[in-house]
């Protein structure tokens, strides 16, 4: 599809970006120390962390991907929803007050507490790395993919903005702008996404003018000659909406019928809105090919209740299946979903950045409230969209921005701005971890490089730099495939090789450093091992066909956590129990 | 775990909330799973049993969403009357 750019869009993006930098740098400018880059001092209120939870946490994963899966498959999105809020328990009730007791600025410091192990530092900030690259890649993504339609830039372009901007936040005050960054964004998303499920529920639903036949196909194709719909070039009048608009009134998803027979429900309140969706029929599409080869759209009437019902879409289809190896790779998302949260290192690290442990423990509470009530959101942000007439059936990453622009350009423009700083406080996230995990784990600790406190920032600043090339490399690679997946499998990673270590380091006491060591390294290497090898890898990294993927994969399903998060706790227990007395020590909390 | 009472005491009240809310979750994926679907289809009672006429995955998410952010509340007053720091 063709976006337009509009002046209004370009001043409202440029005013959201410049204005969150400047005050994040006039916020962070005083952070000179190693405490001050890379834990902001430890001297962020508990109100203010646990908001730049949110806006860490909260990334384009949750914001584009969420409600594209919904506004595509109905409910699973949703799944995604409640998995990453529930592993907001794990991180309050067993992770938070010890993880900040026991560490400084890192992972590894919390997991190195009472070892002082060069090999628990290097580990640790391997599996840092890794996973905050599975982490980053998808965030600049969709940075690309959001400044294509809003400023009408290339992919490329979208990705350098970002990896420019948030390496300037990074390298000018560490952890201090980051947390600023964050809590703008996680401040500005909830309020906005709360306003326009407003719009949306005093909206309510309608039935297009006229009924959409079921022999209806519109189709696309693209080579090297140009993009073609329905057989004609693309233009801004023949865009892969405009015949349907024509013709009936609307775009891609909409609602069929509605209860009683009504053409359209007024305002509705939050149940209401719920109830009403479930007992209509909603317009949505498939999509296929045709006898030339062009992908091909076709409408599909469902009821809403079955759009509210899990196992819609492609990612969790094995829950209407009968095979129980379909039934585990669902479970297994969902355990990595609720133990991978605690797990993850651009996620503990804000622990550092709060007074003591009682502050840990408010700012986790104040980031579950404000974390729930967006997830909450999503599911009325995804209906809305489903029911719009706005779709673009090519991207269900554009739905959220789509559906704020029938409400206007200004909404379109605020809420796609806001989807990009939404991307800027977790890549800034991401890249501080990283910058910790090179500078402050591997260079000073691991490498016993003797650096002062000054050196030591200007080797977070550096590695920051670095990770930020690396980012805008990865994101300009990897702009055709399908990414989302990657933030599910970070999850796999986070919880097989640090969940385990973390929580038997602190409620075993026999557990040793080479237990520590062992389990990271196992929980690491077997998730990955497992994901690489897993159908999911073959057809959308190697770009296998849906078929061959599955008669080649060598794993009986894609994610991993169900069998790795136990491996990594029995091979902590089995290593700990080999090496107890013969070097290994013991470790005990403060 | 460490031998310090308060902290003893802390985290024996972080994992009994954690167990009610890992017991609450997994019942919901458990469901999800199995108990919605059979050969493809809506598997009869559980699929279209419904609270507030919504259908029960909507409710149970809100309940999951909701109910974390109340046991948090709850726990963290408990913590903080225990003058845990």
């Amino acid at each position: 599809m063709i976006y337009e750019t509009t002046p209004l869009a370009v001043a409202v993006f440029v005013a959201f970006v410049v204005a969150v930098l400047a005050l994040s740098i006039w916020l962070g400018s005083r952070a000179r120390s190693a405490g001050g880059y890379f834990a902001a001092h430890g001297q962020v209120g508990w109100f203010v962390n646990g908001i730049a939870f949110a806006g860490d946490y909260l990334s384009a994963a949750s914001f584009l991907g969420i409600c594209g899966m919904i506004a595509f498959s109905g409910y699973d999105g949703f799944l995604y929803s409640i998995g990453y809020l529930a592993g907001w328990i794990v991180a309050l009730f067993v992770i938070a007050e010890p993880v900040k007791r026991l560490g400084r600025f890192t992972l590894a410091d919390a997991l190195n507490a009472r070892f002082q192990s060069r090999g628990i530092k290097v580990v640790a900030a391997v599996s840092t790395l890794v996973i905050s690259l599975f982490y980053l890649v998808p965030q600049m993504v969709g940075a690309g993919a959001l400044v294509k339609p809003l400023l009408g830039l290339p992919h490329w372009a979208g990705v350098v903005m970002v990896g420019i901007v948030v390496t300037g936040i990074v390298a000018t005050a560490g952890m201090v702008s980051t947390t600023w960054v964050q809590f703008i964004k996680g401040t500005l998303l909830v309020a906005i996404c709360t306003f326009v499920v407003v719009l949306i529920l005093g909206r309510g639903f309608a039935v297009p003018e006229r009924p959409i036949p079921p022999d209806t196909v519109q189709t696309y194709s693209k080579d090297a000659s140009g993009t073609f719909v329905n057989g004609a070039p693309l233009s801004a009048d023949n865009q892969l909406d405009s015949k349907l608009r024509r013709d009936f009134g609307t775009g891609f998803g909409s609602i069929a019928s509605l209860p009683g027979g009504v053409s359209e429900t007024g305002p509705l309140g939050p149940i209401e809105y719920i109830r009403v969706f479930a007992d209509s029929t909603v317009t949505t599409w498939k999509k296929g090919s045709d006898p030339a080869g062009s992908t091909a759209f076709s409408p599909v009437e469902r009821k809403g209740s079955d759009l509210l019902l899990p196992g819609g879409s492609p990612t969790f289809k094995g829950v209407r299946a009968d095979s129980i190896a379909s039934k585990l790779d669902f479970i297994s998302l969902m355990l990595a979903l609720f133990l991978g949260t605690a797990s993850l290192p651009h996620i503990l690290i804000r622990y550092y950045t709060v007074r003591d442990p009682a502050a840990a423990r408010k700012s986790t509470v104040v980031g579950i409230g404000a974390i729930g009530i967006f997830y909450v959101l999503t599911l009325y942000l995804g209906i809305g969209a489903m029911t719009s007439g706005a779709l673009d059936p090519t991207d269900s990453n554009m739905s959220a921005p789509l559906l704020a622009k029938t409400f206007g350009e200004g909404l379109f423009a605020v809420i796609s701005a806001v989807a990009f700083t939404t991307v800027l406080g977790t890549v800034s996230g991401l890249v501080m971890a990283g910058a910790g995990a090179v500078a402050h784990d591997l260079m000073k600790d691991a490498m016993r490089m003797e650096l002062s406190d000054g050196q030591q920032v200007r080797a977070g600043k550096i590695a920051a730099v670095l990770l930020g090339i690396g980012a805008i490399i990865l994101g300009i690679l990897f702009e055709r495939m399908n990414v989302t997946f990657l933030v599910g499998w970070a999850f796999n990673v986070a919880a097989s090789a640090n969940l385990p270590a973390l929580v038997m380091l602190l409620f075993w006491k026999g557990t040793t450093r080479q237990g520590v060591i062992a389990a990271m390294a196992m929980g690491l290497v077997s998730s990955l091992t497992w994901i690489m090898l897993s159908a999911d890898t073959l057809e959308k990294v190697y770009g296998y066909s849906a078929a061959d993927a599955a008669a080649s994969s060598l794993v009986p399903f894609s994610q991993p956590a169900i069998l790795t998060v136990p491996l990594g706790f029995a091979t902590l227990v089995l290593v700990s129990l080999m090496t107890r007395g013969r070097g290994g020590g013991v470790a005990t909390e403060d | 775990m460490s031998d310090d009472p308060d902290i003893r005491r802390g985290a024996r009240l972080g994992i009994a909330f954690f167990s009610i809310y890992t017991a609450f979750y997994a019942a919901f994926v458990g469901v999800a799973a199995f108990g919605t679907f059979a050969a493809g289809a809506p598997s009869g009672g559980l699929a279209s049993m419904a609270a507030l006429g919504l259908p029960w995955g909507v409710v149970a998410g809100f309940g999951l969403i909701g109910g974390a952010f109340v046991l948090a509340v709850v726990y963290a007053v408990i913590a903080g009357r225990g003058g845990r720091t």
